[in-house]
C-alpha cells in the first residue's frame, strides 16, 4: 500500500482537514464549554490556533468580541467547519 | 498463526464509518470517521455532540483533539443507540 504524504491530503486526515478550513469560519470550543467562533488564520501541530474577528460564548451566550485572538492548544476540545 | 490486529488498526478498519466516541468527564461524540492521527486526533463528520446535561449539538465537520478521548465504539451511534444494562 501506498502511503506517501500527498495521497491523502484532502480533508482525510487531521492535517489535511486543517488546511481546508484555513480561512474559514470555524468553531473552536475548549475544555471548559467555552466556545470561540471567527475566521480561522492558522492552526500548528499542538492546534495553537489564531483566529481573527473572534466572538467568544460563555455558556451559549455572547459575552466578547475579539480582532484577533490565540489560543492555545491544550485547551481545545475541537474545531468544526461552520 | 493469526497476526494480532493492533488498536489503531481496528481504527483503521473504521475509516469510513460510523464510530461513538467517549471522552474522559461525560462528554461524548458520535460521527463518520473520516481519518485519524498517530494521537488518535480525528476527524469527523456529520457528528453529534452528547453534552453533560443531555442536550445534542450537530457538526458537520470536526476535528477532535485526541488528548481527551477515552473509548471508541465502531458502528456506535451514541448513547442512545446503546442498550443499557438491566438492573
Amino acid at each position: 500500500m501506498e502511503n506517501g504524504p500527498v495521497t491523502q491530503a484532502e480533508g482525510k486526515d487531521p492535517s489535511g482537514f486543517l488546511s481546508e478550513i484555513i480561512g474559514a469560519p470555524v468553531t473552536v470550543k475548549l475544555n471548559s464549554g467555552v466556545v470561540y467562533k471567527g475566521e480561522l488564520q492558522s492552526v500548528d501541530g499542538y492546534m495553537n490556533i489564531a483566529l481573527e474577528k473572534t466572538e467568544e460564548y460563555v455558556k451559549g451566550v455572547k459575552r466578547r468580541n475579539y480582532g484577533d485572538a490565540f489560543v492555545r492548544g491544550n485547551n481545545v476540545m475541537y474545531i468544526a467547519a461552520d | 498463526m493469526a497476526s494480532q490486529l493492533l488498536p489503531l488498526e481496528l481504527i483503521d478498519k473504521c475509516v469510513g464509518s460510523r464510530i461513538w466516541v467517549i471522552m474522559k468527564g461525560d462528554k461524548e461524540f458520535a460521527g463518520t470517521l473520516v481519518g485519524f492521527d498517530d494521537y488518535v486526533n480525528m476527524v469527523l463528520e456529520d457528528v453529534t455532540e452528547f453534552d453533560y446535561s443531555g442536550s445534542h449539538t450537530k457538526l458537520k465537520k470536526i476535528l477532535l483533539n485526541g488528548n481527551n478521548i477515552c473509548m471508541l465504539i465502531p458502528g456506535g451511534e451514541g448513547p442512545e443507540g446503546a442498550v443499557s444494562a438491566s438492573p
